[in-house]
């Protein structure tokens, strides 16, 4: 049934990233209601899928596919959110196929069950932070990427289809700033609790792979934020350290799943 | 009187040409004094977009030429190669057009109908405008009112300015509380300033004349500035947009770069809306951040609008055919009034002198009866020409100039011309 849910939902963000995107190339008014309709459709069909999901393991989340399911919904549920505070569709048609991309090895089946070092009613905390986080940093370097594309379009003066369409470059500059904001808080929490287990099971830091990239990113969102606050930065070296961030996060979330992806069950 | 027009515009040549151009306004009076001596009507119209002289004299060939020249002396040679040139109804419709901003960089903009009627008051105070130029200018002015009244081109139309602002929100989004600066108090000026104040931005104005900046900031409700302020003033504002008649640019790399430094990169972006330009071409792109446009780049942001008016445009051109249809019959039936007053002054004196002849055989009629008789003859002469003059008054429907004014004068042996004065002896 879960499953059902989750591939019913996934259908549902296709259909509505396809609409959006067909939307950014001829624009028609029914376009991005119809898109929000079938993105909030799909977000509660997601929602009781992966929810009845953690209910049967006992709220304990498990493996590399639940994991990307729920980045998949974070993020779906910040394009729609983003949608309707910026009145900007136009985002949804790149952050919505993100979303769609992600939850597609989230389909796959998990096995396996939590380590009992590791177990404990912290964990749900640290694991829906980092989530998040991924997820928020995730839709920043998406709103990154439609900032260098508009970008492109107004430094070369090419003022077409993308120039007229795609959101203004402050608007952009500014989301990119808050979910920043929000990515760094969330990546916070996680290497608080994070460390909180460490601590609880014995050596300190390990330097991990995951626990070094985490680190990496956690200190260039923060060096980003501190530089935008204090040296001004913005704009196209803001975006490139913001996807830059993206993928040495995307390092420690996969790192995370390293003996997953060979035995199953999370780390 | 045949009206010919010699000119270039945004559609036929570079900026670079266009700015050698671009002629003050002691150089248009000058020009225009030079056609008055050659015995020419002249009209010179100089905005951002094209440079024109309209000249009527009694040969199109000759008023064209004399044009093509005057242009080609200030633009050079490499002005020749971009030039156009209509004579007769084809610079007539031309002018129609041009007053109907359907010849426009933004189709449907407002402005280029003021450049026309001021150029046609610096034509008339020069003595350059006589009685073709006039009537073609006044039938070109009914026409763009027209055009403008009935259709929506000029409701949904943008101009220059407006144009700037929507690009300003291309890069800020919602322009509200926005610093900006308008420098320049020209026309364009205003109207780019009267746009960004209903944007709701934050606006200061900057004129070499710092009584007309003040005179606009608060007709506006902005802030005038000292011009000595302009390079000061870039790293407070994030908008600006230049209208200056200055020959050198006004803001290059050296002042732009030390500014976004001093503006820790906020985006600055300038709307460079003068010809010749204010903003060196250099700037685009000096330092990250700095966005500069000029009017190509305006031209290329507003082909879009272009695009949403061709079906306003094609009932304002619909307007312009119907206008000089209106203007080329009105000029035929102008054209036949001579023969006409000609035909009826020789019929009328004729009836006269055969009335006298016959009454002085008749000497014991009364006063009456002699009133009578001299009323018979010039009742003949209006039954006999009701029939010729309603025929040459009604023309073509083409709105051709009718044959039969010309055939009426070589019947009845007229002179070509105006009628004589009356008492003349036939």
């Amino acid at each position: 049934m879960t499953y059902q849910l989750q591939t019913l939902a996934l259908h549902a963000y296709l259909s509505a990233a396809l609409i959006l995107l067909w939307h950014l190339v001829r624009p028609f008014k029914r376009g991005p209601p119809i898109a929000r309709i079938l993105g909030v459709t799909g977000a509660v069909l997601h929602g009781a899928g992966l929810g009845a999901r953690l209910w049967e393991q006992g709220g304990e989340p498990v493996g590399l596919a639940q994991a990307c399911s729920s980045v998949s919904l974070a993020v779906v549920v910040i394009s729609l959110f983003v949608e309707l505070w910026y009145r900007q569709p136009v985002l949804g048609a790149f952050l919505l196929p993100l979303g769609t991309a992600v939850l597609v090895p989230g389909l796959m089946g998990d096995s396996g069950s939590v380590p009992a070092s590791i177990r404990g009613p912290i964990l749900p905390l640290h694991v829906s932070v980092a989530l998040l986080g991924l997820a928020a940093v995730a839709a920043a370097a998406g709103v990154a990427l439609v900032y260098l594309l508009m970008e492109r379009q107004v430094k070369l003066k090419h003022f077409g289809i993308l120039f007229s369409r795609l959101p203004p470059l402050q608007v952009l500059d500014e989301l990119n700033r808050r979910l920043v904001v929000w990515g760094f808080v969330a990546i916070s929490l996680t290497v608080i609790t994070g460390a909180f287990f460490v601590r609880g099971s014995g050596p300190g830091l390990s330097w991990s792979p995951k626990e070094v990239a985490t680190l990496a990113a956690w200190a260039m969102f923060g060096a980003l934020m501190v530089a935008r606050l204090l040296a001004g930065w913005r704009g196209r070296r803001v975006a490139l350290l913001t996807m830059a961030g993206f993928g040495v996060l995307l390092v420690s979330f996969f790192s995370a799943f390293e003996p997953v992806l060979r035995s199953g069950g999370v780390r | 009187m045949e009206l010919s027009c010699a000119g270039l515009s945004y559609k036929s040549a570079p900026l670079g040409v266009r700015e050698r151009l671009a002629l003050p306004a002691e150089e248009q009076d000058r020009l225009l004094g030079r056609f008055r001596e050659r015995g020419l009507e002249a009209l010179v119209l100089c905005t951002c977009n094209r440079a024109e002289i309209y000249a009527a004299g009694p040969s199109a060939g000759e008023a064209l030429e004399a044009a093509r020249e005057a242009l080609c002396e200030r633009g050079g040679p490499e002005a020749r190669a971009h030039l156009y040139g209509h004579g007769g109804e084809a610079a007539m419709l031309h002018l129609f057009r041009v007053c109907c901003s359907l010849d426009s960089m933004v189709l449907g903009e407002a402005q280029i109908f003021g450049q026309v009627k001021d150029a046609y008051e610096r034509a008339q105070a020069a003595g350059a405008a006589g009685g073709e130029l006039s009537r073609a200018c006044q039938a070109a002015f009914a026409c763009a009112k027209r055009a403008r009244t009935e259709t929506g081109i000029g409701r949904a139309a943008t101009s220059m300015a407006s144009a700037a602002v929507d690009l300003s929100r291309r890069i800020f989004g919602d322009l509200t509380g926005r610093p900006a600066m308008v420098v320049g108090a020209g026309e364009i000026g205003e109207l780019a300033a009267r746009h960004l104040a209903q944007a709701r931005c934050k606006l200061l104005i900057a004129n070499r004349t710092l009584e007309r900046a003040q005179a606009l900031a608060a007709e506006v409700g902005a802030t005038a500035r000292p011009f000595e302020e302009l390079h000061a003033l870039l790293v407070s504002v994030d908008l600006v947009v230049c209208s200056t008649a200055s020959p050198a640019p006004l803001f290059t790399r050296e002042h732009v770069v030390p500014a976004m430094k001093a503006r820790k990169h906020r985006p600055l972006l300038l709307v460079d809306l003068a010809v010749p330009r204010d903003v060196a071409p250099g700037v685009h792109g000096s330092a990250e951040g700095v966005y500069a446009y000029d009017v190509d780049d305006i031209r290329q942001v507003i082909d879009e609008n272009v695009a949403a008016r061709a079906g306003e445009a094609a009932r304002a051109e619909q307007i312009v055919a119907e206008e000089m249809a209106r203007y080329v019959r009105a000029r035929a039936v102008r054209d036949g009034v001579p023969v006409l007053a000609q035909l009826r002054q020789r019929a009328e004196q004729i009836a006269k002198a055969e009335a006298e002849r016959t009454l002085q055989h008749l000497p014991e009629l009364s006063e009456k009866q002699r009133k009578s008789i001299e009323a018979m003859g010039m009742a003949i002469v209006n039954k006999l020409l009701h029939q010729p003059t309603a025929k040459l008054r009604s023309l073509d429907p083409s709105g051709a100039p009718s044959p039969l004014a010309g055939a009426a004068a070589e019947l009845f042996g007229l002179e070509e011309g105006p009628p004589k004065a009356a008492g003349g002896k036939s």
